[in-house]
Formats: C-alpha cells, sequence, structure tokens
C-alpha cells in the first residue's frame, strides 16, 4: 500500500464515523503543484496524496479551524468542540507540541497522521514554470530542501496514525549541506550589518512568512497595526528590520525551523537564518529545543534559581 | 574633538532610578552623556523598544532593573533577565557590537555601583564610535524630507542636538 492510499484509508474512517469535520492533507493543483487541501466530504478523499513535495506546514490551519469563533474566544454553549484530522512530517509535528503547549485547543481535538518523511525536494509547492524562473532544481534531481538535509528526525514525535516504515535511528544530517549560518558569525559587525540590511530592503512587508507560520497567531500583530507608538508599519529600512527581527524574537524558543517564512517569501529573504541563531542561542542559554515535548518556551516562565540563567 | 555617545538608561522605578538619585545625593560624578528613561520595570522593556531606540540613533542602550529576587513585581525582572541576553545575540547576528546593550542590576542604595556601571559602558560605546545600526538609504532620505515637512519627525528634533 502507497503512503497516499494510507493516507486516504484512514481519512475515511476518520470522516465516515464523523470523528473529525475536516481532513487537512495535499493535494495535486492543476498546474501540478501539490498544495493544501481541506477535506469534509467522503467523495473527496481520493485527492489525498503524498509525495516529496508535500512542503507546506498544515499545522498551520489549525488555529482557525478548531477555533472558528478566533483564538481564545469560547464556542457558545452547548457546541461541542471542533476536531480536525492533519497530515504532519516530522518536523509540523514539533509545531503541534508548541501549539499543545501555548493552550491553543486541546490534544483530543486533532487526530493527528504522521507520515515517515524522507525529504522535501527543493522548489516543491511551486509550478514547473515559476521553478525555472527562480533557477530552482527540477523535482526530478532530487535535490532536498536545505531544512531537510539538516535533519535528524525523519519520524513524527506526535501521531495517531502512522503511515509508513518507522526509521529506528534518526538520519544523519547531510554532510555536505553548506552552513550559512557560520559563514555569517565568521564576519565583522559591520559586513554583517550590510549583509542583513541589503536582504532586509528587499522586504515589501507582504507578511506573507508571518501568514504562513503555525507561531504566528496573534490575533492582532504587532507590527501591522498603526496606532502603535514605537513598531512603525512603513517600508523603511529600519521598520523593516524591526519586524524581521521582532518576529524572529518573538518566535525565539517556539520556532520549530520548517522554514516555511522563507519558502514563501517573494523577495527570497533568508529569514530562516534569524531562527536557527536564535534556536542555538535559545538552547545554550535554556536548554529548550522548541516541540519536543509539550512545554511552554522559556521565555514565559521565570528563572529557574537566582541568578542561574536557566 | 572626544566622540561623545548618546547613551539612553532604562531605569527601573523601584531600584535602579533610586540607584540613580543615590548617585546624585552622594555627590557621585557620572557621565552626562546618560539619558535616563523612567519605567515602572525593567521587564516593560521589550525587544521592539531597544530596537527603536537603536533606530533613533542611539549608541548604547543601558537597561537596568532590580537584583533578582528584589524585584517590586516579584519576577518582571526574571523575563529581562532572559530576553536581553538572547535579544543581544539577535541583534550581534545582525550586526550591533553586543557592547552597545547592557543588562544589570541596581538596587536602590547602590549609587555607588550604577555611577561604576554607567562609568563602564560609556567608556566601552566611546571606544566604539558612533553606532552605524541607524543608517539611511538614498530612497529613504524622500521620506525623512516629507516627515520634516509634516514637522512629524518625533524624537529627532532632540537628535540634531
Amino acid at each position: 500500500m502507497t503512503i497516499s492510499s494510507e493516507i486516504q484509508a484512514a481519512a475515511r474512517d476518520l470522516l465516515a464515523d464523523g470523528q473529525v469535520e475536516v481532513v487537512i492533507g495535499y493535494e495535486l493543483g492543476s498546474r501540478g503543484r501539490t498544495r493544501p487541501a481541506f477535506i469534509t466530504e467522503a467523495r473527496d478523499i481520493e485527492r489525498l496524496v503524498w509525495n516529496q513535495a508535500c512542503t507546506h506546514n498544515l499545522t498551520t490551519y489549525l488555529n482557525a479551524r478548531l477555533n472558528p469563533g478566533g483564538p481564545g474566544k469560547p464556542l457558545p454553549p452547548g457546541q461541542a468542540p471542533r476536531r480536525a484530522a492533519v497530515v504532519v512530517k516530522a518536523c509540523d509535528s514539533r509545531a503541534i507540541n508548541v501549539l499543545l503547549a501555548e493552550n491553543h485547543f486541546e490534544r483530543e481535538q486533532l487526530h493527528v497522521i504522521g507520515v515517515v518523511c524522507e525529504g522535501i525536494l527543493e522548489g516543491a509547492g511551486m509550478a514547473g514554470d515559476l521553478r525555472s524562473a527562480r533557477q530552482l532544481p527540477d523535482e526530478g534531481s532530487g535535490q532536498l530542501q536545505a531544512r531537510c538535509q539538516r535533519c535528524t528526525e525523519r519520524t513524527p514525535l506526535v501521531y495517531d496514525t502512522l503511515v509508513g516504515e518507522r526509521l529506528a535511528q534518526p538520519a544523519p544530517s547531510h554532510p555536505s549541506a553548506p552552513d550559512d549560518l557560520q559563514r555569517l558569525e565568521a564576519m565583522s559587525p559591520v559586513e554583517r550589518a550590510e549583509f542583513w540590511l541589503a536582504q532586509f530592503d528587499r522586504c515589501i512587508r507582504c507578511y506573507a512568512c508571518r501568514q504562513a507560520c503555525p507561531m504566528c497567531n496573534c490575533p492582532s500583530c504587532l507590527y501591522e497595526r498603526d496606532d502603535s507608538l514605537y513598531v512603525g508599519m512603513g517600508i523603511r529600512l529600519d521598520e523593516k528590520r524591526t519586524f524581521h527581527l521582532g518576529r524572529a524574537f518573538h518566535l525565539a524558543g517556539r520556532c520549530i525551523g520548517c522554514d516555511e517564512c522563507e519558502r514563501v517569501c517573494p523577495m527570497e529573504i533568508p529569514i530562516s537564518l534569524l531562527n536557527r541563531r536564535l534556536a542555538v542561542e535559545v538552547e545554550a542559554n535554556f536548554g529548550h529545543r522548541a516541540g519536543m515535548a509539550p512545554v511552554p518556551p522559556p521565555f514565559v516562565s521565570v528563572l529557574s534559581s537566582p541568578h542561574s540563567g536557566g | 574633538m572626544m566622540f561623545e555617545p548618546k547613551i539612553i538608561a532604562y531605569l527601573c522605578t523601584w531600584c535602579s532610578y533610586t540607584g540613580a538619585d543615590s548617585a546624585g545625593i552622594a555627590r557621585l560624578k557620572y557621565p552626562s552623556n546618560l539619558r535616563a528613561v523612567r519605567v515602572p520595570c525593567s521587564g516593560r522593556v521589550s525587544p521592539e523598544l531597544i530596537m527603536r531606540t537603536f533606530d533613533q540613533g542611539a549608541d548604547g542602550v543601558l537597561v537596568l532593573g532590580c537584583h533578582i529576587g528584589e524585584c517590586h513585581y516579584d519576577t518582571g525582572n526574571h523575563r529581562t533577565a532572559k530576553r536581553v541576553p538572547v535579544l543581544q545575540a539577535l541583534m550581534t547576528f545582525a550586526g550591533l557590537e553586543p557592547e552597545r546593550l547592557r543588562l544589570d542590576w541596581v538596587s536602590a542604595s547602590e549609587g555607588e555601583r550604577f555611577a561604576r556601571i554607567v562609568n563602564e559602558f560609556t567608556e566601552g560605546v566611546r571606544l566604539l564610535g558612533p553606532c552605524a545600526w541607524r543608517q539611511r538609504r538614498v530612497w529613504e532620505q524622500h521620506l525623512d524630507l516629507q516627515d520634516a515637512l509634516d514637522g512629524a519627525a518625533l524624537g529627532e528634533a532632540g537628535g540634531a542636538a
């Protein structure tokens, strides 16, 4: 049985006896790209697929689906909590842990279909013509995304149904992966400032990074308010820098490194570098890796003992 | 002429601001480069506020709060103690010299400690020279001009002095 048909079988069971209202998975779009699919009817189940272009982090959609009145708003009395099923990769499953720790929804509201993932191909989620316009390799070339070359998990941490052969050993990270992080660390402050200003200069503040992010779920974004006294929502360089650095800071200890923000960026800003740098810092300071368990990030708790820093 | 850095200090009203008062009462000398901003708690100093301070032309930002365990709000300074080092790492990664941002603790009676920290910090920032964090691109100049015309250049009037 292929992975696609296993996902379809799981979805069929879940929808048939009304365990969930929607199955969030992947389908093939009209131009051949793989895209998110929201399956609510049994007749649509055939649309669900799995391939190495299933790059989207579908946990992004959970908050809106499970809290239809808006985040933190209770349902009207008498209504049963919403339930949804979601297809996740190893990285996405860590996002579920973060969202659970932050009480966005209950674990019972969720049926997680975990897929053992062999890595997602570079250029996934884009139609072929766009891929060649961006000079990205063909899907046939088999080049994995950078995050997948670094991945050490492969098997989801959270799941109710596991699809695919469980890998006993975490796959070693790709040895030849170029590390931009170390290259930047080696620069002088002036060079780094120039590098980042050149990156942020391209930002058009479309907020695609924020929309694609499962952790960016504030009801009203701090960086998109025109009544703020000291956070600008304009397109000046310092305002754009504050947006990107501030967003990275808000994700510190929460970002699970799915790199969707970077993938969806139309201006190709290497946003994931900021997130990775902070993940290193948070792990060094607090010994915390986001999403490994449903525990809150370190910034919302007090110091464990005076002057310990931890 | 020697470079005079512009230093903004966020002082917690319960400890560090009173500590600055103690320094004054004791007639201790500390550099006049310091502009004190009184905040209810060092936990109020958000990362956006610190970045904004540098955006507006500060050469150094000093955040002073109560010692751990002495916070008026119990754990406000715990938040600061966790946040600022990570923000410092982030801003360093984005091109700021880490010495330009400093978090320290000063209690209400520690006037001498306050003066010492301000002296150390000011001399450190003076050695670094003017801060490059606030850079303008050519295309931003017409926005600045528009602001000046609108008379809306908040905080800029002090920057020229």
